[in-house]
């Protein structure tokens, strides 16, 4: 008999979207043409579990035909399913089933969940505990929906803001694995008191008389060390030197999600993480740097060693500088001269000015930023690794230590025009440089390489 | 003083009539090694009035930098291989960059070169002779040879300063002549003519500086790709230790600015000591190669290269050139076609780009420039794959290919932009062709990057399309 030892639950993060709809996104991976290698990538469908939301029961597992990230015009959620998983006396980190857990004596309604999330942004700016957001399911071993309901010292009685739900799906013979599913919200935008007639909002939720979130406001000019950086990112108004909120709130949400099993005298216990985001309009697309990235760089550090240095990953990074080349206005972006406007639009450019009193200047030459010509350019870097030859960009990639280089060379390194999560350049990942630095101090072409 | 070797045979006559030594006051001290001065002319050479023979000195100017271009790419295009003992593999690397980096400052002369040559209302200069050639301006006969001593003190001896002297520039510089089969020169002589004629205002008033051309030149900010010191000094390149380029390109609008110019090129060129950013001259980076080669025992030198042919060419070996191999294994063969025509497309862009001004082609000649570079990526990954084939089938002396960097018929761009299109339709209808009598001769690797060169040519001609209406 296998005997559970440790619980997991996999995946440790997972992150959902969120959408109106009542049905989530179906699977599906994103994948390179071989005959298409420059082209964007194609959404294949993948195997797709259906849940009753009703019965809490998979009513089938099936390849979908074709993927709609809509439907009746709300936008189909993104619902990750969490696994739970068991590290046993056979030494194997193995799936929790029906099958597993009867082996330890123990049924799936032993296993409990509990789900706490919130949404602290206005927390965040106004420092205030009344201004949390919380939502608790308690534990639960039941499979009904347990609905995420926010609440706030500062809302209007009763008001609860929706952050979503999660289900403890009930395992079946076809499907006996031991799983949690967290759905996202709706995607809305809710407001203050006041701001009742306000066409863009869901509902109002926030007590103007009882916060101070409609009307928080923050002075552009003096940067707050206790405030998130960059400043401001809230909806508001420019009054004065300040600018004001508009009170609103969204139903995003990050938080735990926890599995509690008593197996014999030991109470084995586990959590994740889980978040939501909004949706993804081009999900065929990646940015040049994601959480994947920071993870990898958080677990295995900044020097890449041999076995993950390969010409693949180098076009990987290429291949994603292009799709987010794709979804930026790259003219506005390098703050280029537009229709006689300048400064049109927030960019480095207008980061670098007002934060040094940098002259408002163009980061490269404005007649190369045309978007399509920077996508051949990149997509030419791609035909290029393509046979073979080793990345020969690496003296052009910003080093972590350059965010600040304000020179026209330092601003000009790689990736451009797109800022850091300190409000100066962004830079790769250490780990994501290294691997282009080994490459390119590689042989230039070899025998060896396919 | 002894007479000036007939160097300009093979040369185009309608160009080497004019660099008769006579007429260039050309001297020649006594040998071994004469060292070359020019003679400042009271009056202009037959046929020429002072602008119009500055003009032709900076076309030599613009030939030179490009064929020292080209022949160091070759050179670094050489080394490296399955041979390469691992003991010297990293140091292998490290002069491979080492060269690349020279010679991508060398484009940088020759954009700067364009740029004078705009400046002073002259036609560009992007040509240059296939094999050989010479002439008393030019270091040595062009050939592309893979990096050995002999080739690399030709380079040595090419950069360096009229100063150097010693055991060590004897021995260099007899070692580049007797590889070379006569006295290889310095490219200052003719930067030295060039400088004391554009500094002349007797000869070349002030008028003939035109600061409204600056549109038409080229920059650093369009063509730099970031290549300069940074805040703190030269950067590492690709190698770690090894420098990144520095790009010199400068933009001409007035006689002090040509001048400065002129001098900045010869400093990173032939400069005896580093600058006061650090950085180090063309001639100390090759003579410090040189003194690291220098050192390997006759076995480990023949290994640090691929045994690349010299002079391959996609035909039959040009009459009266230097010792050249046709390519004629089929794959390579196909290869080296698709070289030389990308390397046409290169320059075309190139061309094309100075022609294009002002704020309505402003981004027609960033897409120009962004493909310029894109032909550069294209080039050195094809020279990756013709290194690695062998020159022919039965190949009795084992050779492999190499890049043949040869010259399309002509470079000269049509007059009306719908028809510079029209040619640009063309080269990528030439590719197509050259990709689909490659991909049943070639392996995966070649079959995976002519996959993505087709489409990018196409993506590319379908801009065209749009453009041309």
């Amino acid at each position: 008999m296998s005997e559970i030892l440790e619980l997991r639950i996999l995946p440790p993060l997972a992150i959902g979207r969120l959408g109106a709809s009542k049905r989530p996104v179906d699977n599906y991976e994103a994948v390179v043409e071989a005959d298409r290698p420059l082209g964007y990538r194609r959404l294949e469908p993948a195997q797709t579990l259906e849940v009753d939301v009703a019965t809490g029961r998979i009513a089938r597992a099936f390849i979908p035909e074709r993927l709609t990230f809509s439907e009746h015009g709300k936008v189909r959620p993104v619902a990750p399913f969490l696994e739970l998983w068991a590290l046993t006396s056979d030494g194997q980190l193995e799936p929790v089933t029906t099958a597993l857990l009867e082996d330890n004596g123990l049924r799936p309604s032993d296993v409990r969940w509990r789900a706490h999330v919130a949404n602290h942004k206005i927390f965040r700016r106004t420092g205030k505990p009344e201004d949390r957001i919380d939502a608790d399911s308690g534990e639960f071993s039941t499979h009904d929906a347990r609905a995420l309901e926010g609440i706030c010292a500062n809302f209007v009685d009763d008001a609860r803001l929706p952050l979503g739900h999660v289900q403890f799906i009930d395992p079946s013979e076809e499907f006996p694995e031991i799983r949690l599913r967290f759905t996202p919200a709706a995607g809305y935008v809710y407001g203050s008191t006041t701001k009742a007639t306000d066409p863009l909002i869901h509902s109002v939720l926030y007590d103007s008389e009882r916060g101070t979130w409609n009307g928080y406001k923050e002075n552009a000019s003096a940067i707050d060390p206790a405030l998130t950086i960059p400043g401001q990112i809230y909806a508001g108004e420019q009054v004065g030197d300040f600018w004001v909120s508009k009170g609103y709130l969204d139903d995003e949400c990050d938080g735990l999600v926890y599995a509690v099993l008593d197996v014999g005298d030991a109470c084995l216990t586990a959590y994740a993480r889980i978040g939501a985001g909004p949706p993804a309009y081009a999900p065929d697309s990646f940015p040049v740097r994601t959480v994947h990235d920071e993870l990898e760089q958080a677990l295995l550090g900044p020097d890449a060693e041999p076995d993950a240095v390969s010409i693949e990953r180098a076009e990987e990074i290429v291949r994603r500088a292009l799709e987010t080349i794709r979804l930026m206005n790259t003219a506005v972006m390098n703050g280029n001269t537009i229709d006689g406007r300048t400064d049109v639009a927030s960019t480095m450019v207008r980061q670098d000015a007002n934060d040094t009193g940098r002259a408002f200047e163009p980061i490269m030459a404005t007649s190369l930023v045309d978007m399509k010509a920077l996508e051949a350019l990149h997509q030419s870097l791609l035909v290029a690794l393509r046979s073979g030859t080793a990345p020969w960009f690496a003296d052009v990639l910003r080093r972590h230590d350059e965010i600040g280089d304000l020179t026209d060379k330092g601003r000009r390194k790689m990736p451009a025009l797109m800022r850091n999560a300190d409000g100066r350049g962004l830079a790769l990942t250490r780990r994501q440089v290294d691997i282009v630095l080994k490459l390119a101090a590689g042989p230039i072409s070899s025998e060896e390489q396919p | 003083m002894s007479d000036p070797p007939p160097e300009t045979a093979g040369m185009r006559s309608r160009f080497a009539r004019h660099l008769d030594p006579v007429a260039l006051g050309l001297t020649v001290t006594a040998a071994p090694h004469g060292a070359r001065s020019i003679a400042t002319l009271e009056l202009p050479p037959a046929e020429f009035d002072w602008r119009d023979y500055a003009a032709m000195l900076l076309h030599v100017a613009a030939e030179i930098e490009h064929t020292l271009m080209v022949e160091y790419l070759f050179a670094a295009y050489s080394l490296g291989g399955p041979d390469v003992p691992a003991s010297l593999a990293g140091k292998v690397r490290e002069w491979q960059e080492i060269i690349l980096g020279i010679a991508k400052e060398e484009m940088g002369h020759l954009v700067t070169v364009q740029n004078l040559l705009t400046a002073i209302g002259a036609p560009l200069n992007l040509d240059r002779e296939d094999y050989p050639f010479g002439s008393p301006f030019y270091p040595f006969a062009f050939s592309l040879e893979p990096l050995t001593l002999g080739s690399l003190a030709a380079f040595v001896c090419a950069e360096s300063p009229p100063s150097w002297s010693g055991d060590e520039a004897d021995e260099i510089r007899d070692r580049a002549a007797e590889d070379e089969g006569a006295d290889v020169i310095g490219v200052e002589v003719l930067y030295t003519k060039i400088t004391e004629l554009l500094g002349d205002p007797h000869r070349i008033p002030d008028t003939v500086f035109q600061a409204q051309t600056v549109p038409f030149q080229a920059s650093w900010d369009e063509w730099g790709r970031g290549y300069a010191p940074g805040a703190e000094g030269p950067e590492a390149a690709n190698v770690p230790g090894t420098p990144a380029p520095d790009l010199l390109i400068l933009e001409i609008w007035s006689r002090d600015s040509a001048v400065a110019a002129l001098k900045q090129v010869s400093e990173q060129g032939e400069g005896l000591e580093p600058s006061d950013a650090g950085e180090r001259s063309h001639f100390e980076r090759f003579i410090g190669i040189y003194r690291e080669l220098a050192t390997l025992d006759a076995d480990a030198l023949g290994r640090v290269t691929r045994r690349v042919a010299s002079n391959p060419t996609t035909g039959e070996a040009i009459p009266g050139a230097a010792p050249g191999h046709a390519i004629t294994h089929p794959e390579a063969l196909w290869w080296g076609h698709l070289f030389n025509l990308r390397y046409r497309m290169l320059l075309t862009n190139l061309s094309h780009a100075f022609a294009l001004a002002g704020p309505d082609a402003q981004s027609r000649r960033g897409r120009l420039i962004h493909r310029t570079f894109s032909e550069m990526y294209n080039l050195r990954s094809i020279a990756g794959m013709l290194v690695m084939l062998p020159l022919s089938e039965s190949n009795p002396e084992q050779l492999n290919a190499g890049p043949p960097f040869q010259m399309p018929y002509t470079l000269e761009l049509p007059r009306r932009e719908h028809d510079r299109l029209l040619l640009q339709r063309d080269l990528l209808g030439a590719a197509a062709v050259l990709v689909s009598r490659l991909r049943p001769l070639t392996a995966e690797r070649g079959e995976r990057y002519l996959t993505a060169l087709e489409q990018s040519d196409r993506l590319a001609l379908e801009q065209i399309e749009v453009m041309l209406g």
